[in-house]
Formats: structure tokens, sequence, C-alpha cells
């Protein structure tokens, strides 16, 4: 079933969740203290947005180390924006394609270090095994009101939706005749593409979306076709549009739309096309890391990255052209807004969080490794 | 007999000791991950065995990968090493002097920059060279540089350099008068060349295409560009994969770096056994000139041989990657709306340019200076001290040589990352990881220095009643210093060029050079990371320009 | 020369031995170097440690400059031991107040001529103007005062050799050691410099050790010579005992030429204190026996220059015989003859005259005094 959802994410569910933690020696924040934090203070106005972080304090601080997802010209961007608005906060960035950077702040934490004050994911499974770790800081933000609740940790307070990156099939335009071109997901598959077809590698959020989604519409054989036209990987947008405008792939089968809105720019003879099941679409999560060497700094950039200037850049920079679901968000630079597209999740979160470790291995061993 | 805590007692076990820890240490924890298979999220290991190994048996294609690149590469450097030795050492072909020099450029562009070019150049769709074939009419495509042997053409290219040192430094020592007896009698030059001069030559070649062979197993810039895309992994980039990917596969990871060190291990044994010399240091004994032989009209083929070896080495990658850097989507015929510095500009705004070029170049001047004094006093007690143990040091020394730098910098992430003083993601850890992996080049070119100096200019100190502080302060050191030099510069520009240990233990705070280019390469377009490629070469090259022209003054010394 | 036994009183008629050798072992790893060598060294005498290539003498020498360690022994300078395989006791080499001479001279190029001879000084924390004086001193004595300014790499062979030679005696050490110094020289500069050498040696009156594969330069300057085979001492003596009285084969045919006859003994014939020898073919040759016992078999030795041929048969009833001239080598000063003697040939050596005709029968003679018996088992 293709349609904009959300899983039934309540909060009995969470603490189920929760009981079966890994013992691993956090020493995050005990359960008393949960409840307690983040609605102490009264939000101040800084800039054009509210906040409840200290801001004298976080300019104190003077740093934040941020981990991502993006790639670097991408990360590089946010930080960007931010040091921007905030200029006394030099800011320091580690970007890993999702899993790696997942395992990474999971093996430091585990030798008992705690470096970095943000996290964004492109994939919510790892951000609900973050939480139940209580690797996130509870932080409610000011902002908060304006988004649904879909797009909000639950509890609200840990982690959000900062953007939405969807993605369908890209081509280039030099190579496929338009009548060759794939219109749907199901033509991806077809043998001419043996060795010209890009997808992302394993550690990549979205590419576990678009293998939940598809898999549950067209069945398990979907991918094993696939398998068959050996597919080539890689970990950025950036990578693959590059080997698509230069014509060392002919098609990729997980084309995001703002890379595709990028290299267009550039010239590139690249054409996406929009499959009628819909967009494969992973939220991009942001949330405060706890234990934060710069925890005041780290509020702020949650606030300013939910607030409407923060979504306004990453909606515009041409590293990230994302889609926010903040509701009052603008139409991207094309003009095109996210609710214009059908987007495609998976229904169950919880379904889809377990999956992940047959997907990997999947999805590994078709890459070979 | 004598006393106990003498200085040179002290400097001398205190820096074997500071060796020991910083090679073992790190081969400890990587042993360890090897044979750990229990929970991975669990340390220190709740069980050990040998399923890890077991389990590399899965992945034969991956071992095969790596022994036919590396035996191709092996094959190709022997042939263009040898082709120019001879051409350089024994011909009299014009401007030698010059071309010996720039046989080193290649090593100093590094085999990132060469994969990173040769990619641009023979890509099967879009890499120039079939771009141009295709515009004189041809099919498909001429080359393409991600096969196994595209690979091995760039690893012989960028990495060979050292097959050409070694033979070179063989065809050098040769004593002439043994070809000139056989001239004399004579045979004819070819004659001479194949019976005489070849088998006098072969051992050493053997020797060397041992040593070539054992560093091709553990090359990794040049497979990681090349072979990635399409899936053609090698040992290296196999661990490399298995440690970045999710969920990281870190025991076997663990197994294959460790069995690839026992390889290797095996190997530089084997060569050590061929070599005979029982010491890795080539000892410059009696310096024979080579008679040169005239080869007449030959001499223009020869001398457009080095060139074109220049400009395929060196020329063609560099102009690619500036051609690469100045457009927007890299195409071999573009357009003049393709043109842009917007490249250029990006670049010099990015962390990778700003922040990784002084982070490297700091520590390039810190891991040279340590390193000399570290690796200085290792030399000295290993070659010249007659401290009990100091063979077993050698050994330790040399071990570094037998791993590959990124299982090396395995080994180092999980030591130091529990390490209880938080060095781990900083640029002391690189530094502390420098110092380790490049003990056996330091110690070797120190080593070379130090046996030249004759024995008997410190014995007479000796005997005028110099002690050992003394002695070293106004004999030894001074006699060393244009070596020392030298050996500084070789450091300086070896860390600058690093990346196998780098990429692994960089951390925020601590980008350096080489593994941003890499970054770029995986994260961002071509074009850019052609550009900043280029920006951060022309950096490193100024720099060590200006340090050259420094070093010259303080090394010179008119010794005979 | 038996080494003095410790703890006796030093008596003030015999000096005391400057420097002691006593039970000398070195060996590497399994392989010896020198394998139990005995001297002594008195106060002011030059020793020398002569021998072939491979014999040990070097690494004795560089034993007692504390530059290899011997595996065992005692090494004593002025009876204080230096090194004592039993007490355990080894003083390192800047310590023991020697000084040598090497072989390649060892002159460090990075510093001037002056400074190489200061050095010792220097080392001694002697004062600027002290050092001056003393290293201009140095210098004049080895004629290579104007050198003072120049870098050591400008230099000759001779004269970095001279300037070794300054910089080892400048800071008035006791005893010099020296270790082929003059074998890096052409042969004229050599011959000159053996007797520099001397003189010097005397004016100083320093104790030298001196070593060298060369005869005709230890029998020029030593008092003493020690001959060293295979790590072993064959035999110790003055210039003179050695040459005409070798103990041994290797002696007799080391330290000049020798021809080396063997026989047995005659004591039916042995007269006036002469020993008797008869060869396998007959032939009966008297010599003197010097002390050395004389068993059934017996070799002796008879030096080239001692043996006289001439055309007449000479006076005397005793060692003359008819010979047959094998050929004559003409060696500008002398001519060296070869001869048959029975069936043995023998090598006489003459003073420069006219060639005889091969072929030719002469007749030769040697006083029977010339004619050394040598000990028995020493091959």
């Amino acid at each position: 079933m293709a349609e904009l959802r959300h899983g039934n994410l309540t909060r009995r569910r969470m603490l189920k969740a929760g009981t079966g933690a890994i013992a691993l020696p956090f020493l995050g924040i005990a359960a008393p203290n949960l409840l307690a934090q983040g609605v102490s203070k009264s939000p101040t106005n800084v800039l054009d947005f509210t906040t409840n972080a200290d801001v004298a304090k976080a300019e104190q601080e003077g740093q934040l180390v941020f981990y991502c997802h993006e790639n670097e010209a991408g990360t590089a961007g946010i930080m960007e924006g931010f040091n921007k608005d905030f200029p006394k906060i030099k800011t320091s960035y580690v970007r890993a394609q999702t899993g790696a950077l997942y395992n990474k702040i999971l093996s430091e934490r585990a030798a008992g270090r705690f470096d970095v004050d943000v996290i964004q994911l492109s994939d919510i499974a790892p951000a609900f095994d973050f939480r139940r770790k209580g690797g996130y800081e509870h932080y409610v933000s000011p902002e908060s009101s304006a988004y649904k609740k879909d797009h909000l940790s639950e509890p609200n307070g840990y982690f959000f939706w900062t953007g939405v990156d969807p993605a369908g099939i890209a081509y280039n335009s030099e190579k496929v005749a338009v009548s060759d071109a794939p219109k749907g997901w199901k033509d991806i598959l077809d043998p001419r593409w043996k060795g010209k077809i890009s997808c992302k590698i394993s550690a990549s959020g979205l590419q576990f979306v678009q293998w939940y989604t598809l898999r549950k519409i067209y069945g398990d054989g979907y991918w094993k076709e696939f398998a068959k036209l050996q597919p080539r990987a890689f970990d950025s947008r950036v990578q693959l549009f590059d080997r698509l405008s230069k014509g060392d792939d002919m098609i990729t089968a997980i084309g995001e739309y703002p890379a595709y809105i990028l290299f267009k720019s550039k010239g590139a003879k690249v054409e996406f096309v929009a499959p009628p099941d819909g967009l494969v679409s992973t939220p991009l999560v942001v949330g405060a890391v706890s234990r934060a060497p710069h925890p005041e700094a780290s509020k702020l950039f949650v606030d300013w990255a939910m607030s409407k200037r923060g979504q306004a850049w990453y909606q515009s920079n041409p590293n990230l052209y994302y889609g926010s679901v903040r509701t009052d968000a603008p139409a991207m630079p094309t003009g095109v807004k996210l609710s214009d597209f059908k987007l495609l999740y998976p229904s169950d979160w919880d379904e889809y969080a377990s999956q992940s470790a047959t997907f990997l291995k999947e999805w590994n061993s078709m890459l070979g490794l | 007999m004598g006393s106990w805590f003498s200085a040179q007692k002290v400097a001398g076990y205190g820096v074997a000791a500071i060796a020991a820890v910083l090679v073992l240490y790190p081969v400890y924890f990587l042993l360890q991950a090897a044979f750990d298979v229990g929970d991975p999220q669990i340390r220190p290991p709740t069980a050990y065995g040998l399923d890890n190994f077991s389990s590399l048996l899965q992945y034969p294609q991956i071992m095969l990968n790596t022994l036919m690149v590396s035996l191709a590469a092996t094959v190709m450097a022997l042939m263009f090493g040898s082709l120019m030795a001879w051409i350089l050492t024994r011909t009299n072909v014009p401007g030698r002097r010059l071309f010996e020099q720039l046989m080193a450029v290649p090593y100093y562009l590094t085999p990132l920059l060469g994969a990173l070019a040769w990619s641009l150049l023979g890509q099967p769709e879009s890499g120039f060279i079939n771009g141009i074939w295709r515009a004189f009419g041809g099919e498909g495509h001429l080359i393409d540089i991600n096969t196994p042997y595209g690979i091995a053409w760039v690893m012989a290219l960028f990495e060979g350099s050292v097959a050409f040192v070694m033979i070179a430094a063989l065809m050098k020592s040769m004593d002439p008068s043994l070809e000139e007896a056989s001239q004399v009698i004579g045979a004819s030059r070819i004659r001479t060349i194949m019976q005489i001069t070849l088998p006098l030559v072969t051992p050493g070649i053997l020797g060397a295409a041992i040593f070539v062979f054992a560093e091709m197993l553990g090359s990794f810039a040049v497979a990681l560009v090349l072979g990635l895309p399409t899936r053609y992994y090698v040992i290296t980039t196999a661990i490399y994969q298995m440690i970045q990917q999710y969920p990281p596969k870190i025991q076997v990871a663990a197994a294959m770096g460790a069995s690839l060190f026992a390889v290797m291990w095996a190997m530089l044994y084997a060569y050590r056994r061929v070599v005979m010399s029982g010491s890795y240091v080539t000892i410059t004994g009696k310096a024979f000139r080579p008679r040169l032989l005239d080869v007449g009209r030959l001499r223009y083929v020869l001398l457009s041989i080095c060139l074109l070896y220049l400009f395929v080495a060196v020329i063609l990658p560099l102009g690619t990657l500036f051609f690469a850097s100045l457009q927007k989507i890299a195409v071999v015929f573009p357009t003049a709306e393709n043109f842009t510095l917007d490249n250029f500009r990006t670049a010099m705004a990015m962390n990778a340019v700003r922040s990784a070029l002084s982070n490297s170049l700091l520590l390039a001047f810190g891991t040279a200076t340590i390193g000399i004094v570290l690796m200085g006093l290792l030399a000295w007690l290993i070659y010249r001290s007659r401290l009990p143990g100091s063979g077993l040091i050698e050994y330790i020394v040399m071990f570094p040589q037998a791993v590959p730098r990124l299982v090396f910098a395995f080994g180092l992430m999980w030591a130091w990352v529990v390490f209880p003083i938080p060095i781990y993601a900083t640029l002391w850890l690189l530094l502390i990881a420098y110092l380790t992996v490049f003990l056996p080049l330091g110690v070797r070119t120190i080593a070379g220095v130090i046996l030249q100096i004759d024995k008997s200019l410190e014995e007479c100190a000796q005997m005028c009643g110099a002690s050992w502080a003394f002695r070293a302060r106004t004999v030894t050191i001074p006699l060393l210093r244009p070596g020392l030099v030298a050996a500084w510069l070789l450091l300086f520009i070896a860390s600058v060029r690093e990346l196998g240990a780098s990429i692994l233990l960089m951390g925020p705070h601590s980008k350096v050079i080489t593994p941003s280019i890499v970054e770029s390469w995986f994260g961002t377009s071509s074009e850019l990371t052609a550009a900043l490629a280029l920006i951060q070469t022309l950096v490193v090259a100024l720099a060590i320009i200006v340090l050259v022209v420094v070093t010259r003054r303080v090394g010179a010394l008119s010794v005979d | 020369m038996p080494a003095s036994p410790q703890g006796s009183p030093p008596s003030l008629s015999t000096p005391r031995p400057h420097i002691e050798v006593e039970g000398l072992e070195l060996y590497y790893g399994s392989v010896p170097a020198v394998r139990g060598v005995n001297f002594n060294v008195m106060p002011g005498e030059q020793l020398t440690l002569l021998g072939p290539s491979g014999c040990g003498k070097t690494t004795t020498l560089r034993a007692v400059a504390g530059l290899e360690q011997p595996t065992a022994g005692e090494i004593r300078i002025d009876g204080l031991p230096v090194f004592s395989s039993a007490r355990k006791i080894n003083v390192r080499a800047e310590k023991r107040g020697l000084s040598m001479v090497f072989q390649s001279y060892a002159i460090w190029p990075h510093m001037t001529v002056f400074d190489n001879v200061a050095y010792g000084l220097q080392v001694r924390k002697v004062g600027g103007p002290e050092i001056k004086d003393k290293v201009d001193r140095a210098l004049e004595m080895v004629q290579m005062r104007e050198f003072g300014g120049r870098r050591a790499s400008q230099l000759s062979g001779g004269q970095q050799q001279r300037v070794a030679l300054a910089r080892a005696f400048v800071f008035q050490p006791s005893v010099l050691l020296f270790d082929e110094p003059l074998s890096n020289l052409d042969a004229k500069l050599r011959a000159d410099m053996r007797i520099e050498l001397r003189d010097l040696q005397h004016r100083l009156g320093i104790t030298s050790l001196y070593v060298t594969h060369d005869l005709e330069e230890a029998l020029a300057m030593s008092d003493r010579i020690v001959v060293m085979r295979d790590g072993l001492v064959e035999q110790t003596g003055t210039p003179d005992e050695i040459y005409s009285l070798p103990h041994s084969e290797f002696v007799a045919d080391f330290i000049g030429s020798a021809n080396l006859i063997r026989g047995h003994h005659r004591p039916d014939l042995d007269c006036d204190g002469l020993t008797a020898l008869e060869t396998a073919t007959g032939q009966l040759i008297y010599g003197m026996a010097y002390g050395r016992k004389a068993g059934p078999e017996m070799t002796v030795s008879v030096r080239t220059v001692h043996l006289r041929i001439s055309q007449e048969r000479p006076a005397g009833e005793r060692n003359v015989w008819p010979v047959k001239i094998e050929k004559t080598v003409f060696q500008g000063d002398f001519s060296q003859i070869h001869l048959y003697w029975g069936d043995q040939r023998l090598v006489a050596r003459c003073a420069a005259m006219e060639p005889i005709a091969a072929g030719r029968d002469v007749y030769m003679a040697v006083e029977p005094r010339r004619v050394v018996l040598l000990s028995p088992g020493n091959r």
C-alpha cells in the first residue's frame, strides 16, 4: 500500500522495545529524568526563531560537532548555514553513510568517548535504536509546534524529521531513448540494464527503504531479479549522478530528486522518472545527542534546524534540496512542494526496523561482500 | 661489567622499548580481533577460535584478484623499472641525471592521484581516451581502466618506482670490468648483455621482484578508486569495505588482514634470503663508475622512451586532472559553456582544503622531526652499538614492512580507542600511526647513512677520551647531518602522502590530505575532486620546494 | 716472555711492565680470533705484533684499546686491570687513558686540522690558549704547522697520517697504540715514515704497541717483536733474536727467507758443540742447537743470505758442498740463486754479481752457527 503513513508507534511499543536493550555501558539518562528535562526553561527568541537553549552559553561553548550521513558538500552546506547565523560557534563534522555513521558513534560510546553533539541519520531504524539506547538527549524544542506528530519522535523531544529525500528512477538521456526509458519500478528489472545500472550501498537508509517497500509491493523475487543485473553500488547520490551524467551508467535505480535537480542545473543530460507507485522516501532525522560535549550548542542547533529559517536553508541549498515537512514550509526552489509527490514509506516502522539484518545480509551478498 | 646506567644504554634500550610498544601493541589487538569469535560488540573478546579464518574460504575470488593484480603489477613494474634503469645507468642517453630525479615524481604525486587521473582517462564510457578513440571512428572503448590489468597498470606506474630504484642501484654497483672482460675477448654487445650482464643482475632482480610483489599485495589506493565501482575487490579494499560497511565485519576483516600480513612476512623473509645480506640496508660499498654503452642513433629512441614514461606517469595525469577540474561535467570534447572556475571556488571553501592542508603539513613536520630522533637512535642501536638484543630490535622495527598500512591502522584503531589518554581521533593518534608505519623506511634510510661513516672515526674519538654523549655531539651527529636532513625530507613527504593508515584514523578535528581526497571522490563530483587534489598537490609541492632549498643550506657540508 | 707473577712486589732494578696481557682469548661466537696470548710491554719500548692477516694481531691491539671485548684473560695498564674476565672488570675505551693511530687515519672531515688535533685536549677540558700552544707544538713536530686551518678533506694520505699522529700524542698519553698506520702509504713514503715514527717515539718516550704485517717495518722499528699466527704467539724476542734464532718453521720462513732442511740426528758425528744432521739422501750438515732439544728427527733453518756461493772450492772441512745452479734471478740490489743440493732445491741470496749460467757447477758453503736448529714439534 503506497501511502504517506506513519506507523503505530505507541508509547507502549517503544517501552516494550526498550526492555530488550543490549547491555552496553551507556550511562545515559536515568528514567526519572526523562520527563523532568526539556520543559524547564521558557523559550527565548534568537534571530527569527525560538529556542530553549541558552544562546550565550552555547556561544561560550563555541563549538558544535555534527555527525551526518550527507555527502561532504551537503554536510558542509548544513554547517555553513548554521555557522552563518551563529558565527561564534565553530562547526566541525564527520560524515559517513548512515550505517557506517551509526556504527561509528556506537563503538565510540562503547569505548567511553562522547564527542558528538548532534546526529543526522537518513534512516529511522537506527534512530529508534539509538533512542532505545538512550543515545538521544531529551529536548523538546519550542519549534516542535510547527510539525505534525508523525514527523516527531514518540514521545517528542528525541528526534525530528528535518526533511525528506524522495527518489525515483533517473537515466542518461543520451544513452537511453525516451521509448526505452523505464516508466515504473518494474521496468528497471529489464535485462538490457545489465552491468549498466547503479544503486546505493547497504549503509544507506534510503536504499533500505527502497528494498523494504518494493519488496512489499512486488514480492521477494523482485530483488533477486535485480541482483542478476550486477548493479554497481555507491555511497552518495552525487557519485550516482556523476556517473549517470557521463554515461558510465545508463540508469540508476535510486535517483534522488535533489541530486537530479542539481545535475540538471549543471547541464547534465539526465532525466527523472516518477514511477506511478510512488517515490521511495526516507525521513532524514536530526536529534541532539546525550552527554554532548557542547550541550547548549546542540540544543540550539536542533531549534535552528527545526525553525523556518533552518528549513529554508535545508530546502534551498543546492547540495541539499531537501523536502521540508514543516507545516508552514514554502515550496522547494523548483516550485514543487513535497505534497505534490506521491511518497512511498514503510507502513509499519517497527516491522521495517526489524528487517534490517535481513536487508543487510541480502544486499551485501548481492554486492559481493 | 662497566656501569649499568650509562647514557648509551638508557638511550638505546629506552628507544627500543618505545619502538616495541609502537609496533607490537597494535599487532596484538589485530590478532586479538582476528581470533575473536564472540560477540563483536563486547570487548575484551569472550571467545577465541579459528572461525574467522575459515570464513575467509568464502572469498576465494578476492584472494585470486589480489594475486592476479599484484602479479601483473609486479611484472609491469619490473619491466619498466629494468628498462628505465638500464637506459639511465648503462647507456649514454642525454639528460640521464635529470631523468633519474624525475623518476621519483610519480611516487610524490601519489598513486591516488594517478588512479583518479587514469579513471578520468580510462572509464569505458566517459574516459577521455575512449572518447578520442570513438571520435576517430573506433567502436566501443579502447581501454577499460576498471579491469585487473587497468588497475595493475596504474599500480605499476605509480608504485613501481621502487623497482626502478632497486634495479638502478643494482646496475650501478656492478663491476664494469666483468663486462669489459667479455668484450675484450670479442663477444658482441648483445652477447655480453645476454651472457654476462643478465645473469649477474638476475639475483638482484629476483630480490627486487619479491620485494615489489610484497608491496603490491598491500597496495590500497589504486584498487580503491578503480576497483570498488565494479566490485572488484582485492584484500586491502575488501578489508576497508568490511570495516566501513554496515554492519561491519570487523573480525573477518581482522582475519583477512592477519592472513595478508602472514603472506607478506613470508615474502619478505624470502627476499632477505635471496639478497643474503641479512639486512635491509643496501650497503654502498665501493661505487663503481659503470662504463656507459654508446648506443649511437638509438639514443634518441631511448630518449623518447624516457619522455614517454614521463608523459604517461606525470604530465598526462596532471593535465587530465586540470582539464577535468575546469569543467562542470568532465568530458573530453567540452563545449565552451562547460568551462567553469566553480570547482576551484568550492574546493577552497571546503574543510578538506583548509583544515586538512594545515593539519597535514603540521603533522608532517612533527612526524619528520620526532621521527629522525627516534629512528636515528634506533638505527644507531641496531647497526652500531653492540648492546645485546639489537638483532631482535631490528626484527621488530622492520615488522611494519610486512603489514599493509591499512591493516596496521586497524590494529591501531582498536588499540588506542581504549587507551586511557584521549588521543583517539586526534592528530596525536595519526602521529603515532605515522611514526610506527614509517619505522622501516626511516631506520633503513638513516642506517644507510650511518653505515657509510667509517667506524674508526667514532672509535678515534673514543680513544681521545670522549664519552658517548660528547662523541655523539661532536663527531657522529655532524657527520650524519646531511643524511639526517635527507631522511627528514623523506619522512615529511611520506607523511603528507599517506593514505592507508590515515583513512581509518582520521577524526573530525584531524582531517588530512590524501584521505580527504578519497572522501571527496566518493562523496562529491569528480571535477570537484580533481580541483581539490590539484590545490593540495600544489601547496604540498610548494612546501617541499621551500624545505629543499632551506635544507640544502643546513645540510651542506664539504665532506669527501 | 713470562708475565710477571701477580702479587710480586715491584723491584727497584726491574721496572714494572707498562702493559700486561695475560691469557687473552677472544672468540666471535664460536670463531676464534685470539686463542691465548701473553706478552708485556715495558715502559718506553715499542713492542710490535707481527703476523699474516687473520693472525689476531689487530684484534689483540683493539682489545687492549677497549674497542673489542675479550672472552677471557686479563689486561693491565700500569698494574691496574682494565679488563679481567675473572674479576668481571671492563673499563670503557675512553677511560683507559690510551691513544691510538688508526689504519685509515680517521681524520674527521668536518673539522679543520687544528680542530682534529685539539679534540683530545677539548675532551680533557684544557683551556683555549693552552690548547693552541700544545696543538701548534704537536703539528710542528710532525711538520704540519702551516696546515692548521686546512679542512681535513683537502689533505693527502701522508699528510693525514701526520695529523693523525699529532692528534694521538698531543694530550701526552703514556701509551700509543698503532694499527698498521703505514700500510696505506706507498713504499717510499712508508720507508721514510718508519724512521720518523721511530724518532718521534724515542723523543716522547712513549710506550708503543704496534701492529703490522710488514716484516721490514717490524724489524726496523721495534724493540721487541711478538710473532703471531692463528690467534697464538709463535715467538717473542728482539728483532735480532727473531731473525737469527727462529723457534719454528713458520717464524723462520716468515721472518726473512729461509731454507728448511729436514733430516735425522747423527749424534755420533756431533763435535765441537755442533749438531750433525743427515738428510734422507745422505747429505751431511752441521748446525748449532742454541739450547734447543735435538730429537731423532730434526729441522734446521738456513737464511738464504748465509749460503755462500763460489766458483772455487772454499777452504774448510765442514758444510762445503758442490751444487748445481738451476737458475739465477736478478733482483737489483741482490740476486737470488736457485740451486740443487742433492735432490733438494735451495735458494741462496747473494749481493749483485754476474749471473751464473744455469747448469753450472759451483760450491756452496755455510757457517755452522748460521744453521739453526728449530724446536721439535714446531711446524
